[in-house]
């Protein structure tokens, strides 16, 4: 493993000089490679990213999001994704190809305020991002509480290889699922759910606090609550 | 595409109205407790009067001018007061730039008329010169943030900057209004606390936040004096409300007023 060096910048800062390949939020000038955002950067072998500290939910394909239906129209759901962008879900990816409005009713399968785990299926500059639920677990959520977090702070909720989301997950007994928009419902018993969202605020709150695995485990305390 | 109003996730509005069953709500509240209020007075040292004012996460700023005006014509001795309020488009994902909203328009008119019928300020002696000249008070109001209930955090501002606002003190002249250097309060007589209670299917909330607002069938805003004088009102939304409801309405606006008044006058003295 190569070393990783991280550094807070803010926009006009030079991250690095000389030949690296940069992801979103850092601008080449000459040899120079400018922050663009408030955030952390992380220097790496040949290769430098820039994670935000604020910022929006920006769409990406094959991204897991989870939305909230605003509005039905003829041809599909209109769905808030947290995003600048509002996402949609076309009524053929729901009833299959031989879709028609005349004949098939939108509101009958997922109404205004829903819930709906789905999936980035195309996202383009010049179009709002299409969203599908084919696939095992994605379409209707029937319970929960809802949880916002800005969504750069995801990747810090879900740890890595998904160690912080497991630990919160297993220490309250509750479902949680986690949308790359920084939507999470929580599902489990009261006094899970509570717990959990004290968690995970915690972690939204000291997300570059080092070790914030054991702050987190020490938070939720010993043994396993709730479960029933 | 421009999001239009707040829609409730299906989920939450279950579990709001299951808590409400058992008179609890969402955010821990007692169905008749308000959010945290919190009142900064002189916020704005150009003003003549200012006050910021934080319900829950509603943020208001309401400044005061006091300059002279012609009267108008059917209170030619009277001075004038002016309440209007303004949503900037920061404040909310569904605010919008451009000629104030409806709900602004609505909001401007409720604040004022709270202030107004309750004879919060003493108009008469406002007066100058009858017919010619008197002072004029201008109130305005900008909402920062919106977390529902903007009625009572907008009056909570105008009455607190108000309380606290100093004018020059005017002496004619020649017929004339003249300003001199001495600084004195605007005659303040009373203060009307206004106080919103939403209806969310059978049950009356006091101070719906954002998610309640947009989750309730209707809505009314009393505003009360120092007496217990219910001095305006406002229902809104489509739905109805029942004759005991109301009375319901009116006796917790009078006891919740009452605590209110206590936190303005504390803030404003």
């Amino acid at each position: 493993m190569p070393m990783i060096q991280r550094k807070q910048v803010i926009p006009g800062d030079v991250v690095a000089k000389g030949n690296y390949r940069y992801g979103s939020y850092i601008e080449k000038r000459g040899e120079e490679y400018v922050a663009l955002r408030v955030g952390l950067a992380e220097v790496g072998r040949d290769e430098i990213k820039l994670n935000p500290f604020t910022g929006p939910y920006l769409p990406r394909t094959d991204d897991e999001v989870i939305g909230k239906v605003i509005d039905i129209n003829g041809f599909g759901w209109v769905i808030d994704i947290n995003s600048c962008f509002d996402g949609f879900l076309p009524a053929s990816f729901v009833f299959g190809r031989d879709f028609s409005p005349a004949t098939h009713d939108l509101s009958s399968k997922f109404r205004v305020g829903d819930i709906l785990g789905t999936r980035i299926e195309s996202y383009e500059r010049s179009r709002d991002p299409q969203l599908s639920i084919r696939g095992e677990g994605y379409g209707k959520i029937s319970s929960g509480e809802i949880v916002k977090i800005s969504p750069t702070k995801v990747p810090r909720v879900i740890g890595r290889r998904g160690t912080m989301i497991n630990l919160i997950s297993e220490k309250t007994g509750c479902d949680i699922r986690v949308g790359q928009n920084g939507v999470i419902v929580v599902d489990g018993s009261p006094d899970g759910i509570v717990k959990a969202i004290k968690a995970i605020r915690l972690v939204e709150e000291e997300t570059h606090a080092p070790d914030l695995m054991s702050k987190v485990e020490a938070a939720l305390g010993g043994g396993v609550v709730g479960g029933n | 595409m421009m999001k239009k109003n707040h829609v409730v996730e299906s989920i939450t509005k279950e579990r709001m109205v299951q808590l409400l069953a058992s008179g609890k709500r969402l955010d821990g509240r007692a169905l008749d407790q308000p959010r945290n209020l919190n009142i900064e007075t002189g916020v704005i040292p150009k003003a003549n009067g200012s006050a910021r004012v934080t319900l829950g996460n509603t943020l208001v700023l309401a400044g005061v001018k006091i300059a002279t005006g012609i009267p108008f014509p059917d209170t030619p001795d009277k001075g004038i007061l002016m309440v209007n309020a303004e949503i900037l488009p920061m404040s909310s994902p569904y605010a919008e730039a451009g000629p104030p909203s409806e709900d602004a328009i609505e909001l401007a008119r409720v604040t004022d008329r709270g202030i107004r019928e309750s004879e919060m300020v003493d108009m008469t002696k406002l007066g100058l010169i009858p017919g010619k000249s008197v002072i004029a008070v201008f109130v305005d109001c900008n909402i920062m943030n919106v977390d529902g209930n903007l009625f009572d955090a907008t009056s909570y501002a105008v009455v607190s900057a108000l309380r606290t606002a100093k004018m020059n003190r005017y002496v004619v002249k020649d017929d004339k209004a003249v300003a001199t250097d001495e600084l004195i309060p605007v005659p303040v007589e009373r203060t009307p606390v206004s106080v919103t209670i939403a209806r969310i299917g059978d049950k009356l909330v006091v101070d719906p936040n954002s998610e309640e607002e947009a989750s309730m069938d209707m809505r009314i805003t009393i505003t009360t004096d120092d007496y217990g004088n219910i001095c305006a009102s406002q229902k809104g939304e489509a739905s109805t409300i029942s004759p005991e409801q109301v009375l319901q309405a009116a006796d917790t606006s009078i006891s919740v007023g009452k605590a209110i008044r206590a936190k303005i006058l504390e803030a404003t003295s």
